[in-house]
């Protein structure tokens, strides 16, 4: 375009004099004053477009789970609140001047630990069916990790230098990002990023070294002050002994993480005793089990005994405890099983000899004037009766005369056991 | 016009370059140390970030640290406690450069101040282990528990041999493994074994006593209900006879007579059934088998 203004100059200067002032040099002043019209206008498009572009390439967007500081000339802008940018849109000068550090703040973060359990080979993870697995002998405290755990104070029990227990264990925690700008300033977040990387792409790589560090620490730390078996039954008060420790540990250094949640995955005593432990823990289900037999044994026999007023009625019988004699009675009256059976008896042993007292009596009051009256054949009459009455019920009766010399003579009888008395006997032996 | 553009151009690039050759940033994380013809001292040490004036090179030289927490680990190490108790740790360090000058001249690298840290932890953990029992490590007594103790110990003592030496400064240590050699392994497995035997027959054995006292507890008990029970049947049956003996005086109108009826009423229930009589053929009635009785003559009038 410009190229053709100066050939426009050219040829003006060259043309004859006497054309200069003709009517073409109008047309020609023109043509130029409109090409140079075109061209500034065609700059101030491109001007406006690299304000634009300007304006555009400063401006960030920080996401709602983000908070963001700026860096002018590396040093936080702004004083107090206005240092952290929320979320939304912000505009930023372009490097050197400003530069804008994004740290997810509400994003959880998971971090696992296992250096605190036994080594495991590829081959030994892979292999599920125990027993094939060899369990080493001891530990090797370059590759297999633990903890150490007290052991239960014995009063008076000599200190033993091998007084306390190996647990081994798993743990997982989440954080999250509390203040971004203590923790961009005091935790190194590698500076090499890949082509695309942003800051925050890099913090959970970059943090969980020191990460690791701190949560193994705490955990051993807390460890020794629990027993094995605390360590196991009562996970929630570990957790939170090591969460606790993880904090104050984090809250020291200044790192401006805050522990959101931790959790003991698994816990568990070493492989190498596992039968002890099992047998011990199979005991204690045992123990609980054999005291509910007793106990059911013990209802039971009461009840048998006496029934549901058994304790109520030993209490009294005891002298635990005071009642009335109406009271006692009707205690006595609710009384079943073995008890009621044995008063049972002892009431019928009263009806009956009563009863029969009383029918003797009777007779004897009925009869006797008939006896007074002739004393000697009323007794052999009934003295007959009764002979007869035995002996029709006799099932083998044996009369022997005797002899007029009784010493040369012997009889002898041969007494056949009843076939039936045999059998009942024989089957009430049985049922014993 | 063409000019002037191209002027403002070459001024931009004067500008930008004459900044960058006499100017730097420190950025908050990080420290500097400004070295001006090879000399530097307390003035030359840039703490606070932003940005600053220098010289070009080689008048000025900028050395840059990064301030930020540095973990250090150092290797798994044997040491003995003071009752010589062999015993195994971790222990890891967390530090940053904090005085750039002291670093610059002290140290220089990262590198080298780890290999420094690492003698000066070897030295402090035989130090401060070795000062302290094995018992206070880990113990069945949570009391003497000293194991906190001896990290802020050991804290203390690292700082103290660190101190203006090294421009670092140590933010926390810790012990991140608390560890016992193989063969101690060996000997605690057998004593953890040992003890939960103990505990099994200790629980089995408390189960069976506390059943057993359970069991002997409700036989006692039975025991007194029945005997309870035995002294009241007595009672009943002593009332029974009380009350029969009142019958009995009735009886006393012929006490020969009711003797005779008692003892015929006791041959009836005693023969009553299933027996064998063996007897004598003089006796009554059956001395009638072996002749007539004699009739009397007063009879027979």
């Amino acid at each position: 375009m410009s190229e053709n203004n100066m050939e426009n100059k050219k040829d003006l200067q060259n043309r004859p004099v006497k054309d200069r002032f003709s009517g073409e040099l109008d047309s020609a002043s023109e043509s130029l004053s409109e090409a140079l019209r075109i061209s500034f206008l065609i700059l101030k498009i491109i001007m406006v477009v690299l304000v634009i572009l300007f304006f555009v390439s400063g401006m960030r967007t920080v996401a709602p789970d983000e908070q963001a500081i700026v860096l002018k000339f590396g040093k936080i802008r702004g004083i107090g609140e206005s240092r952290i940018l929320g979320p939304g849109l912000h505009w930023i000068l372009p490097y050197p001047i400003h530069e804008m550090i994004i740290v997810p703040v509400k994003k959880k973060i998971d971090f696992s630990v296992n250096s605190l359990w036994y080594y495991q080979s590829k081959s030994e993870l892979l292999q599920t069916d125990k027993n094939r697995i060899n369990v080493p002998k001891s530990l090797d405290p370059e590759v297999d990790g633990y903890c150490l755990c007290r052991s239960e104070s014995r009063v008076g029990a000599a200190a033993s230098e091998t007084d306390y227990n190996i647990v081994h264990s798993k743990w997982k925690v989440t954080y999250q990002i509390d203040d971004p700008e203590r923790f961009f300033k005091n935790v190194t977040v590698t500076d090499d990023l890949m082509p695309g990387q942003t800051y925050a792409d890099v913090i959970e790589g970059s943090f969980s070294v020191l990460l690791q560090s701190l949560i193994e620490n705490s955990a051993v730390t807390a460890m020794v002050n629990y027993t094995i078996d605390q360590a196991i039954k009562s996970q929630a008060t570990i957790t939170d002994h090591v969460q606790r420790l993880l904090q104050q540990k984090l809250d020291d250094i200044d790192s401006g993480v805050r522990v959101v949640f931790m959790k003991l995955v698994t816990i568990k005593w070493p492989r190498q005793v596992d039968d002890a432990f099992l047998e011990s823990f199979n005991a204690s289900q045992t123990k609980p089990k054999m005291i509910t037999e007793a106990e059911t044994y013990a209802t039971n026999t009461l009840n048998e005994t006496a029934g549901t007023v058994a304790e109520d009625l030993l209490s009294v019988i005891e002298g635990r405890k005071q009642v009335t004699d109406e009271e006692l009675e009707y205690l006595w009256s609710q009384v079943v099983g073995q008890c009621r059976e044995r008063l049972g008896q002892a009431r019928a042993y009263r009806t009956r000899i009563v009863e029969s007292a009383k029918a003797d009596a009777i007779y004897l009051n009925n009869i006797l004037p008939e006896y007074k009256k002739r004393p000697k054949l009323f007794m052999q009459k009934v003295y007959l009766d009764a002979i007869e009455e035995v002996f029709a019920n006799v099932d083998e009766k044996i009369i022997i005369q005797p002899a007029s010399n009784a010493k040369s003579k012997e009889v002898r009888v041969l007494l056949n056991r009843d076939p039936n008395i045999k059998k009942t006997k024989s089957k009430s032996e049985e049922t014993k | 016009m063409k000019n002037l553009a191209v002027g403002i151009l070459i001024i931009v690039v004067i500008v930008v370059l004459g900044f960058s050759f006499t100017f730097f940033q420190v950025r908050e994380t990080e420290i500097a140390l400004r070295v001006r013809l090879g000399k530097a001292d307390e003035n030359s040490e840039i703490k606070e970030p932003g940005i600053y004036s220098r010289w070009p090179a080689p008048i000025d030289r900028i050395y840059k640290y990064d301030s930020r927490m540095r973990v250090f680990e150092a290797d798994l190490g044997e040491t003995t406690t003071k009752g010589a108790v062999p015993i195994i740790v971790n222990t890891y360090v967390v530090w940053n450069i904090s005085e750039p000058l002291a670093f610059f001249n002290a140290v220089g690298s990262v590198k080298e101040a780890e290999s420094k840290l690492l003698s000066q932890i070897s030295n402090t953990q035989n130090k401060i282990i070795g000062q302290h029992n094995f018992s206070e490590f880990v113990n069945s007594d949570p009391a003497q528990l000293k194991f906190d103790e001896i990290q802020q110990e050991m804290l203390a003592d690292l700082r103290a041999a660190v101190k203006d030496q090294f421009g670092i400064n140590i933010k926390t240590l810790g012990i991140k493994q608390l560890k016992v050699n193989k063969d101690v392994t060996e000997n605690v497995f057998e004593r953890m074994k040992a003890e939960r035997q103990q505990r099994t027959q200790n629980t089995l054995s408390e189960g069976q006593a506390e059943k057993t006292k359970i069991v002997s507890d409700a036989d006692a008990k039975k025991k007194v209900l029945l005997a309870a029970t035995e002294a009241r049947a007595k009672q009943i049956r002593g009332q029974g006879d009380a009350e029969a003996a009142k019958y009995y005086k009735m009886l006393d109108a012929d006490p020969e007579l009711a003797m005779f009826l008692r003892d015929i009423d006791a041959l009836k229930t005693i023969l009553a059934s299933k027996s064998t009589i063996v007897l004598s053929a003089d006796s009554q009635p059956f001395e009638l088998l072996k002749r007539m009785p004699e009739i009397k003559e007063e009879a027979v009038k």
